[in-house]
């Protein structure tokens, strides 16, 4: 117990502390049933979920549950940084254009590009969805491409013709690289009390390669656009207090394994924090690297254009400006990002939602999706310092079995590895994107089946929920689904 | 493996290349992410064997573009009348020929499509008022029936008003009043709305942020914006005035488009039942053309064919179009530019109208503040309009004599409105 304590001193209050307690205790009997163990257990749990934790982070998160939840600036956001805000949020609902344009602020469109505007692929700041078939086109949806080997940083090595990124489309005379078509293979599981799911697994293929055919060892992982609510936040906790996450003290089997990655402002190797490998070290590169990499736009962190030397025509295409994306409007982007709050937890005090969250810990799914984190001193945007946070992540990179693997190594993650991503607000994706997936690649079309496909380090918690009673589950997604 | 076996073969393999190809079908739209998302995923689910290819281009952008040799383009699809007519009249679009039926080419008095039939109104949108009920109750404001309603003085700092030279759906509304009031009365009921108001100068936002949070308490706007704000949770209603103006966006297919069949293909989906009901979807919000689908309406959505039946507004969509510019640039010199002094003028006409309403004085101080430096003759003027659209060192020097002119007469308007208040000029 000490080493948990010391291991979470910096991150985690008392209360977390005395939930870490009840989870070891619970986690200890575990494997036994008997009723005083599940009672004593439920109790410690209600108690922790009764404590007025979650008004200490009314200030950066959302009461909002409608369509427009993950559109929310965080409640202390200043007047005076409203229009900085405003000019954020339509820079990130911009449909960009194809140079030569009469609107130079909003031209750079391309050469080579996914699609032309960010919530294109972020509905309503949210997650994307996987095509439903072969003939759907992969709407907000990528496949990130490498060969084998590193680049100069440690990172995925491009392909010398494609890069590091498949982009569908690209401005009229430059041809688009090709199109990704995900076709499915479904198979079907039982669960403790008979209930039945369906799980499909995509399978990508690449048709209309414009730039030559793929070598045999190219290597590719598809991901869906992931939500952008709550990054600041994320951003505002401590470097120490993720690292020290890794040491902490977690049931058998579970490790945790922080990323470091290239910054490129800095020039050197950082904590990784977002993406879906933790492959990007803070928001300003993540939306500079979305800018270039999914719409070709530059900006003063990647002021070059997204060809390959393979790729002429691209190469000699009219460019908006050096850069397309101004520094001002690169801060305003990132601004936006600091100050989206994210979603708070409703239905605190339904019994089912109650019981779920015990059942979540139960389960172990708290090892990795940490409840409660607590940012430090943030100078970009103050009013997120010091705040207690429930983002359900540790941002460290978790082994999630083969099933998962896109065996495509990005700096310290294996292709085995994923990072936690965060829980909160997950219960609106469905009403924000009625098609939106979970999961890197939007297999899972619902928060069940993304549970069912965690294996690897998080086999135990998977191997729980399949056996729990049918009633069991749907407290657990209920709780999920408040969050 | 014999030759035979050999071509067979590259046929199968030829066959399934053909079968996998998609087309392309290149659309210009200035249309927000809103609404290019539901369409192109509903499109591309009725027709696989097409991809849709948004180029997006603001109006007056496209219009350059367009203008550039090669412009790959099949359909124009977006809400810019004035750039659909001009296309029309440079021989840009082929006749539509298309299934119409059921697409009246009028909503009441007001024209919707080409009546030559090369651009038809794919959507339309009405003009009116968002206002934030509690907000209204908490001053004591009645809810607004009329565009005269916002000229009460009571009205001061509770209105927001968009710029028609910054705010792409605004020049419609503006001479929606100018030509429904007339031109002298049009000008004087927008300069008093302006006087209450606050300027806007981006379209959708000041709704939802504004008005949704209850800061100003009535915002003059189009009703999408605020059906879709209301639809996701703002604490808003929407009223049309007694006569409605519309907006409507067009479709039309390029004479040059390379891909025909794919062009009509989605020409015809954005005019049927499917592409008309999903104006329905919550983050749109627009209003459908084809009157039948109005029967599967939402609770509550306005259906401009009803209400056509009860008042008709005659509006020349002709006569709108071409003065657009300059009646941009006389809202800029009248409004945008004095809006202080307009306050000011106003406040002190009003004030003086509760002490001395009689006061002769007060007519002539009404006769400054409505001094206009276009009249409706001259504003119809063709070599006028051009100057405007062209804008060269003519249009600045006629704005500085504006300025002029307009900053003497409301001088002498406030000058004695004051008068009579008993203040010193």
């Amino acid at each position: 117990m000490k080493r948990w304590n010391a291991g979470l001193s910096n991150n985690v209050d008392v209360g977390a502390n005395l939930f870490a307690r009840a989870s070891n205790c619970v986690r200890m009997n575990s494997h036994l049933h008997e009723p005083q163990f599940r009672v004593l257990g439920f109790l410690l749990f209600a108690l922790i979920l009764a404590r007025p934790a979650l008004a200490d982070e009314s200030s950066v998160t959302t009461d909002n549950a409608t369509r427009e939840a993950y559109t929310q600036p965080i409640s202390s956001l200043p007047e005076s940084d409203r229009p900085q805000f405003y000019k954020g949020r339509g820079l990130v609902r911009q449909v960009w254009v194809i140079p030569p344009s009469e609107n130079r602020e909003i031209a750079g469109l391309g050469p080579l590009y996914n699609r032309f505007y960010c919530i294109a692929c972020h509905g309503g700041n949210g997650r994307g969805f996987a095509p439903a078939s072969a003939q759907e086109p992969m709407r907000t949806m990528l496949v990130r491409l490498s060969i084998p080997g590193t680049d100069e940083h440690g990172g995925p090595k491009p392909h010398p013709a494609y890069g590091g990124q498949l982009n569908e489309s690209g401005v009229p005379g430059v041809p688009g690289e090709g199109r990704a078509e995900v076709r499915y293979t479904e198979r079907t599981i039982k669960l403790n009390g008979g209930e039945q799911l369906t799980l499909r697994k995509p399978d990508i293929t690449f048709v209309d390669l414009a730039y030559g055919a793929f070598p045999p060892d190219m290597l590719t992982s598809p991901r869906i656009a992931p939500p952008i609510y709550g990054l600041g936040l994320l951003q505002a906790v401590p470097e120490t207090d993720i690292v020290a996450l890794v040491d902490a003290p977690k049931p058998k089997g579970i490790k945790g394994k922080a990323n470091r990655v290239w910054d490129a402002e800095q020039q050197k190797t950082v904590l990784g924090r977002f993406g879906w490998k933790a492959n990007q070290p803070n928001l300003r590169q993540q939306i500079a690297g979305a800018y270039v990499g999914d719409m070709g736009i530059t900006s003063p962190l990647f002021p070059d254009e997204n060809c390959t030397d393979a790729q002429d025509a691209c190469k000699h295409s009219l460019s908006a400006g050096n850069p397309e994306l101004t520094k001002a409007q690169l801060d305003a982007s990132e601004f936006y990002h600091f100050a989206l709050a994210a979603p708070r937890q409703r239905s605190v005090d339904d019994k089912q939602v109650k019981h779920g969250a015990v059942l979540f810990k139960q389960a172990q799914c708290g090892a990795c999706h940490v409840t409660q984190l607590k940012t430090g001193e943030f100078a970009a945007l103050p009013a997120l310092s010091h705040q207690t946070i429930h983002p359900y992540t540790d941002l460290l990179l978790h082994d999630m079995g083969e099933a998962l693997a896109d065996h495509r190594p990005d700096y310290l993650a294996t292709g085995r590895e994923w990072r936690t991503p965060p829980l909160w607000g997950i219960g609106l994706a469905q009403k924000v994107e009625p098609r939106a997936g979970f999961l890197h690649d939007g297999r899972a079309r619902s928060l069940l089946e993304a549970v069912l496909w965690h294996d690897g380090e998080a086999a135990q918690a998977a191997k729980a929920v399949k056996a729990m009673s049918a009633a069991d589950r749907q407290s657990l997604i209920g709780f999920l689904e408040s969050l | 493996m014999t030759l035979a076996k050999w071509i067979a073969a590259a046929c199968l393999l030829l066959l399934s290349t053909l079968a996998s190809a998609t087309e392309k079908v290149v659309v210009l739209s200035s249309y927000p992410q809103e609404v290019i998302t539901p369409f192109e995923a509903a499109f591309e689910q009725a027709y696989p064997q097409y991809r849709l290819e948004i180029l997006w281009r603001q109006s007056r952008d496209a219009m350059t573009y367009l203008h550039l040799p090669h412009s790959p383009v099949d359909v124009y699809w977006t809400p810019a009348q004035r750039n659909f007519a001009v296309l029309a009249k440079e021989g840009a679009f082929r006749k539509l020929d298309i299934d119409l039926s059921g697409l009246p080419k009028r909503i009441g008095g007001f024209q919707i499509s080409d009546p030559d039939g090369f651009y038809v109104a794919s959507e339309t949108a009405g003009y009116g008022m968002a206002y934030h009920p509690a907000e209204l109750q908490r001053l004591g404001l009645p809810v607004p029936t009329d565009w005269k309603s916002l000229t009460a003085p009571a009205f001061s700092g509770h209105v927001v008003l968009p710029i028609p030279s910054k705010v792409g759906y605004a020049p419609m509304l503006v001479d929606t009043l100018l030509q429904g009031y007339g031109w002298e009365q049009g000008w004087s009921v927008l300069e008093q709305v302006a006087a209450n108001a606050t300027l806007a100068d981006a379209g959708a936002t000041f709704i939802s942020d504004d008005v949704g949070s209850g800061r100003i308490a009535v915002g003059m706007t189009m009703d999408f914006f605020a059906r879709s704000a209301i639809a996701n949770g703002k604490p808003l209603r929407f009223t049309y005035p007694e006569k409605v103006g519309y907006s409507p966006a067009h479709v039309g297919i390029f004479r040059e488009s390379t891909n025909l069949d794919g062009a009509r293909a989605f020409a015809s989906f954005v005019l049927s039942d499917q592409g008309q009901k999903l104006l329905f979807h919550p983050d749109i919000r627009k209003l459908p053309v084809r009157p039948v689908v109005y029967a599967g309406k939402p609770k509550d959505y306005f259906d401009p064919f009803a209400s056509a039946q009860r008042a008709t507004y005659d509006y020349d969509v002709s006569y709108g179009l071409m003065r657009q510019e300059l009646v941009g640039a006389l809202f800029d010199a009248l409004i945008t530019r004095q809006h202080e002094t307009l306050k000011t003028m106003w406040t002190a006409i009003h004030q003086a109208e509760l002490k001395a309403h009689n006061d002769p004085r007060l007519m002539e101080a009404r006769t400054h503040a409505n001094w206009l430096p276009v009249s409706a003759t001259q504003v119809n003027d063709a070599s006028l309009q051009q100057t405007f659209i062209k804008r060269d060192n003519q249009t600045a020097t006629l704005e500085q004599q504006w300025d002029a002119e307009i900053s003497k007469h409301y001088a002498q308007a406030t000058q004695l409105a004051q008068a009579i208040l008993g203040a010193k000029p």
